[in-house]
């Protein structure tokens, strides 16, 4: 288990990096989805020490931290109202310059 | 019943940014409501800061009762307090100048509720003691900076604020990551614990990737060179009140964070991230001079030096004796002041140009129908170049005894250097704007920004130029309470470790059910 989300934590972290580096935005907005999810993933981990069983079942040794959970919950909530609003400048940012690509999204050059 | 002050500086903006969104329909009422809430919080933080100067403890609020490295606490000590003040008093500074701004976006009814969230957030992560709690205010100050600047009456607003958001994003997970290594090694996030636990055994493994996370997340807040990009673009558009407050109080949050990294939660570390720092904040100090004297707007002009002044910042804190530490604290507290009254001063300036910007092809000679703003542009630029009476030559002085007291007279030499740059595109500005000839066929409008915030900035930096001492000996203190995190843990580890000498009355904990918290679920 534990090798299963440490692997699904690094693939993730190398898609997010991979397409946070591309030139179209919303590619770029993608990547850092997945880059979020991949270190929400990784807070997750960091309490579910066996994550096989979920919190106050008490096995000694097999039970799950509830901690990290709430902090993924707030992490994800907080997150989710980021990317909104990361869409919503996406989406004035392409109708008024009428591109999507990075490069020519900088006006702000004096 | 004291230490409810070290919650208090938070939830004042907050209760009152959720009644200032009722009044959305009466904007006069908005206005003064936001305005009084704003002077309300800053008096409870100037209680706060006199308690803590009088008592020599920290104040600890127990958010719902629930026991320290259990729940939530709120730490009010020197440090927190201090910077809590400055970034008040800007606050404030800024909403009376949004209130006497011809800027439309302060005219729309959901200004005065997200600045007021803004204040909450930069007072939030300076007063709490948990890292996550931590995180989640820095989101809700970066959202609201954002969402502020992307209303901006620059239509290239949207594009300042994409580009700072993106880049904040990336540092919340950073953080969250940080979040995660000194949880799954340490199992607390509470920041006295985690100082206690780490000093026990700073072994673990994921010790160093937190280190390097945190430090690369106060990096990018305070604009230290590596992660600086986003900052001249991102301040140059934001509406003025706005741009005042985020270049002078919340890149403060980094200086903070910096603080706290060296000397609470990993003094095992203090050696590399003082040596980065130097390193850093010399080059911060030239490339922001020098990306200030050739910038051709004013308002980029100020944001780039912001970046040189925080240069000198962390070069002091990282020479890391306690008279460089003590002037790494003056600095900080001066600069908020003279740099929010000179932005304001330049959207002054701005609002009055024909086309409502401030560069300076546009602005050239409009000064010579406001002269008083003209002089209180001088006396800042002068605070700004740290020359005598005002506070930024306090501030330079107390920076350079720093540097020759700690030996360091390689970069105290460099940031000299880089010190004189300030001079050369301060006095460039002043003789652009107030000299030089009016270019033909621009005219000034008859109207435009009070100078009402900023002519009271400019006073307190006078101010504070000509008696200095209160200040200073503030940050003696703040430098001794530093250097003694023993206090900080006693304080809020009350009654929880059997090292404890004696239970502190002024540690007391609330009664549960009296306050909720505030943001977290």
């Amino acid at each position: 288990m534990i090798l299963i989300t440490s692997l699904a934590i690094g693939l993730m972290f190398g898609i997010g990096i991979f397409q946070l580096l591309r030139r179209n935005v919303l590619r770029s907005a993608i990547g850092l989805v997945i880059i979020s999810n991949a270190v929400n993933l990784f807070l997750l981990s960091s309490g579910a020490y066996w994550g096989e069983s979920p919190a106050y079942v008490d096995a000694a040794g097999q039970r799950a931290d509830a901690l990290p959970q709430a902090l993924v919950l707030t992490a994800i909530v907080i997150a989710m109202a980021g990317f909104a609003f990361v869409m919503a400048m996406i989406y004035i940012l392409a109708v008024r310059y009428q591109t999507t690509d990075l490069d020519d999204l900088s006006r702000l050059r004096y | 019943m004291e230490s409810i002050l070290a919650v208090l500086p938070v939830l004042i903006p907050l209760a009152g940014a959720a009644v200032a969104m009722l009044l959305r329909r009466r904007r006069r009422a908005q206005e003064s409501w936001a305005l009084g809430v704003m002077v309300l919080a800053l008096g409870s933080s100037c209680a706060l800061l006199w308690v803590v100067w009088h008592e020599e403890t920290a104040l600890v609020y127990a958010m719902g009762g629930w026991q320290p490295p259990f729940g939530i606490v709120m730490v009010g000590d020197a440090l927190s307090a201090i910077m809590v003040v400055m970034s008040q008093l800007v606050l404030c500074a800024a909403l009376l100048y949004a209130m006497g701004c011809k800027d439309q976006c302060t005219y729309y009814p959901m200004f005065y509720p997200v600045f007021l969230a803004l204040g909450t957030g930069l007072s939030g992560a300076l007063l709490t003691g948990d890292v996550f709690n931590l995180f989640v205010f820095v989101e809700l100050m970066v959202i609201s900076g954002a969402v502020l600047t992307a209303i901006s009456d620059d239509k290239l607003g949207t594009e300042a604020a994409f580009k700072y958001f993106y880049i904040s994003m990336l540092a919340a997970v950073f953080l969250l990551l940080a979040c995660g290594c000194l949880y799954a090694s340490y199992g607390t996030l509470n920041m006295a614990d985690l100082s206690v636990r780490i000093m026990a055994d700073p072994s673990a493994p994921l010790l160093p990737v937190a280190v390097v996370s945190l430090l690369v997340v106060f990096m990018i807040k305070s604009a230290v060179v590596p992660f600086h990009f986003w900052q001249p673009d991102f301040h140059t558009a934001a509406p003025t009140p706005v741009h005042a407050v985020l270049s002078s109080v919340v890149v403060k949050l980094g200086v903070y964070g910096f603080l706290r990294m060296n000397y609470l939660l990993f003094p095992m570390y203090m050696e590399q991230v003082q040596g980065a720092l130097i390193v850093l904040g010399v080059v911060g100090v030239f490339f922001g001079g020098l990306g200030a004297a050739g910038t051709y707007d004013v308002k980029r002009m100020l944001a780039y030096s912001t970046m040189a002044q925080i240069g000198f910042i962390v070069v002091a804190i990282g020479w890391g004796t306690p008279l460089a530490l003590m002037a790494a604290i003056v600095y900080a507290f001066n600069h908020s002041l003279i740099k929010a009254a000179m932005l304001m001063l330049a959207g002054t300036v701005a609002s009055r140009a024909p086309v409502k910007t401030a560069a300076f092809s546009m602005v050239t000679g409009l000064g010579r129908s406001f002269p008083m703003t003209g002089a209180l542009f001088l006396l800042g630029g002068m605070a700004l170049a740290g020359i005598p009476p005002t506070n930024g030559f306090v501030s330079k002085m107390a920076v350079f005894q720093g540097g020759v007291e700690a030996e360091q007279l390689g970069s105290l030499g460099l940031i000299a250097v880089g010190g004189i740059i300030t001079l050369v595109y301060v006095s460039r500005a002043f003789s652009r704007i107030w000299w030089e000839a009016p270019r033909e066929g621009i005219r000034p409008k008859a109207y435009g920004d009070r100078v009402t915030a900023p002519a009271l900035l400019i006073g307190l930096c006078l101010l504070l130029g000509l008696w200095a001492e209160p200040l200073l000996k503030l940050a003696g203190m703040t430098t001794q309470s530093l250097q003694d995190p023993q206090a900080y843990i006693n304080a809020v580890m009350v009654g929880t470790h059997d090292d404890t000498p004696e239970p502190d009355h002024t540690a007391s904990v609330g009664v549960p059910g009296d306050h909720r918290e505030p943001v977290t679920e």
